[in-house]
């Protein structure tokens, strides 16, 4: 990076670190420090629910997922509003009502204190696990592409948050997401505009879109199907992302403390409910926009010499390594069809207009670049088998959007797209840590104590543990890059290991009054046991379903189980008083 | 519940609506740019 890059990413850092403390002033309790006072205005909520749910990931895996499979990765999104929908009707009010810190608080007063612990358990192994590793992938691409150390990276990343966030909590978080996401939405909106910029002059939308919809990557609606049978390995489709989506976004905003968090420091239920709503009315076009930058980097690289991997550090590794030689002279082969391609007149044959209008030279020439391209994917499918096989990283995708960021962008701009990065990060980092150091003083420390705290030892106890899962969530990050991909992989599906169960768990909560909490948690506890074999199943692939599929089974298996365990218990629950 | 009346719309209800009917509008325009442009 040159020196304006780094002026510009220090600024942007340090300044959100100063605006967050200056904005974090509240009062010295737990309702100022988890809550804010409950006076956090709709908008607010919003880009506070949207910060949190976007990581560092979001931004810099979007466009590269696009890029090599295409935008049906939206699909993934199409459950959310639905979702929104029966959280504002459902979880909201009941919450807002029962004025709780956390989700898991009204389980006890719905169930007992031991369904109450188990699931705020099973949100503190989960989150506190999964935050580490959402602070690892960035940080592993940054200072791989970059070259920077992994401990700074990881410090940078996770650590710099954690002042702003002990010393302000909620408050702080909240202004701190507002302007993190105003910055964010800024820096991507002027990479999509350079994108286009600097395309050949007269190439415009219309060739963008016939570009990405020739090569594939426009492929935003999949059924799922594979002939006349329904693939269920399948991870992203209408039918996996409606239902399964549904079920993974109700359990995410319903009974995360992470996402709750953000919708409880609001003025009013109505504020709450505003903020919701309007994340299921601009989520879905976001991402398709976040998507369609993928395929207008596609584009300019149909126009632009394209690495034959974007991952320089991973190539470099090979440089060392028994294919030395073979590397060079697939490069050079590699080079060499480039470079012809980029030789001839209207190398991209979908926007073509003598291909379109059936002229015999400008046809045969588009077999040729076809042809060249087919050659292209060739070299690179060799490159990541000798990756695999030195037990390299061959995953190019999450290098693709910031490697056209560092070659191609103006100077400074490359550093507030590397700042983007971080604040997104920071963003989703620091509501998580405000969640689970909410978790443990509110569902554990507070409620096993058998001491009273006062105020003022409350609110230094909150503060302490939002440190202590900070520093927690930079060493599982640290760790996380020593032990490598194999560790990432296992605690990415972490999340989808568990949300089904807890989801299932307040579904019983809030719509089934008749079942109580020894029915419900014999069936979590069974449910999660066959969930997590499911998962190792599906992994050796012995059951072939997708992992959205597992927050459908997780959720159902609890309400079905708890429901015929109930017919076996003698007492039955008195329904929740509303 | 005062605090709890629905800005704009009369009722939330209408609110829920126009989230699913942007939903299904999303829904199609997207079936219509993967056939137009496949």
């Amino acid at each position: 990076m040159s020196r304006p890059d780094w002026i510009v990413l220090a600024l942007t850092l340090l300044g959100m670190i100063a605006y967050g403390l200056y904005k974090g002033r509240t009062s010295r309790d737990l309702e100022g420090y988890f809550l804010s006072n409950r006076s956090v205005p709709w908008y607010m909520v919003l880009l506070g629910i949207m910060g949190t749910q976007a990581s560092a990931v979001t931004f810099l895996s979007a466009p590269g997922q696009a890029y090599t499979d295409g935008m049906r990765f939206v699909q993934y999104y199409f459950g959310l509003p639905l979702a929104m929908v029966v959280l504002c009707i459902s979880f909201v009010p009941v919450f807002h009502r029962l004025k709780v810190f956390t989700a898991y608080e009204f389980l006890e007063q719905r169930f007992d204190l031991k369904t109450r612990a188990f699931t705020s358990f099973l949100f503190l192994v989960q989150r506190g696990l999964s935050t580490g590793i959402s602070i690892a992938a960035p940080s592993i691409i940054l200072s791989s592409l970059l070259g920077w150390d992994i401990l700074w990276t990881n410090i940078f990343m996770g650590g710099l948050l954690i002042i702003y966030t002990v010393m302000g909590g909620a408050k702080a978080v909240a202004y701190t997401q507002q302007l993190q996401m105003i910055i964010i939405f800024g820096g991507m909106t002027i990479a999509g505009y350079l994108v286009i910029h600097r395309l050949p002059a007269g190439v415009g939308w219309a060739d963008i879109l016939h570009t990405g919809g020739k090569a594939g990557k426009l492929n935003i609606i999949t059924t799922g199907f594979r002939g006349k049978s329904f693939d269920w390995n399948d991870k992203y489709n209408l039918i996996s992302g409606v239902i399964g989506g549904f079920f993974l976004a109700l359990s995410y905003f319903g009974t995360d403390q992470s996402q709750v968090g953000r919708y409880l420091t609001a003025r009013s239920l109505t504020e709450s409910r505003i903020g919701l709503l309007l994340n299921g009315l601009v989520k879905v076009p976001m991402q398709f926009l976040i998507l369609l930058l993928g395929v207008m980097v596609f584009t300019f690289y149909q126009y632009n010499r394209e690495p034959i991997f974007f991952n320089q550090a991973e190539l470099k590794v090979l440089e060392h390594s028994k294919y030395k030689d073979s590397l060079a002279l697939v490069t050079s082969q590699y080079e060499a069809v480039e470079k012809e391609r980029l030789g001839v007149p209207g190398a991209d044959a979908a926007t073509d207009p003598d291909v379109a209008a059936g002229h015999a030279a400008a046809a045969v020439r588009a077999q040729r670049v076809v042809a060249m391209q087919k050659e292209k994917e060739g070299y690179k499918s060799t490159i990541k088998r000798w990756l695999n096989d030195v037990g390299e990283d061959s995953n190019d995708t999450n290098y693709i959007f910031l490697r056209f960021v560092t070659d191609y962008l103006p100077k400074g701009l490359v550093g507030l797209l590397i700042a983007v990065i971080f604040l997104a990060a920071w963003g989703s980092i620091a509501a998580t840590l405000n969640s689970l150091s909410s978790c443990t003083i509110i569902d554990f420390h507070k409620r096993f104590s058998s001491r009273q705290l006062s105020v003022e030892k409350e609110y230094s106890l909150s503060r302490l543990y939002t440190l202590f899962w900070g520093v927690f969530c930079v060493a599982v990050a640290q760790l996380a890059y020593n032990i490598g991909n194999s560790l990432i992989e296992a605690v990415n599906v972490l999340g989808s290991l568990f949300y089904g169960v807890i989801l299932g768990i307040f579904l019983v909560a809030f719509y089934r009054k008749r079942i109580g909490g020894h029915a419900v948690f014999i069936s979590a506890v069974i449910v999660e046991i066959a969930v997590v074999i499911l998962t190792v199943l599906s992994r050796k692939g012995i059951v072939p379903l997708s992992f959205l599929w597992f927050n459908v089974v997780g959720a159902v298996g609890v309400v079905l189980l708890s429901e015929v365990l109930q017919l076996f218990m003698k007492k039955v629950a008195e329904p929740a008083g509303e | 519940m005062d605090e709890d009346r629905a800005p704009i719309f009369k009722k939330w209800s209408y609110w829920y609506v126009l989230v699913i009917a942007f939903l299904i509008l999303c829904m199609l325009f997207f079936y219509l740019l993967t056939k137009h442009f496949s």
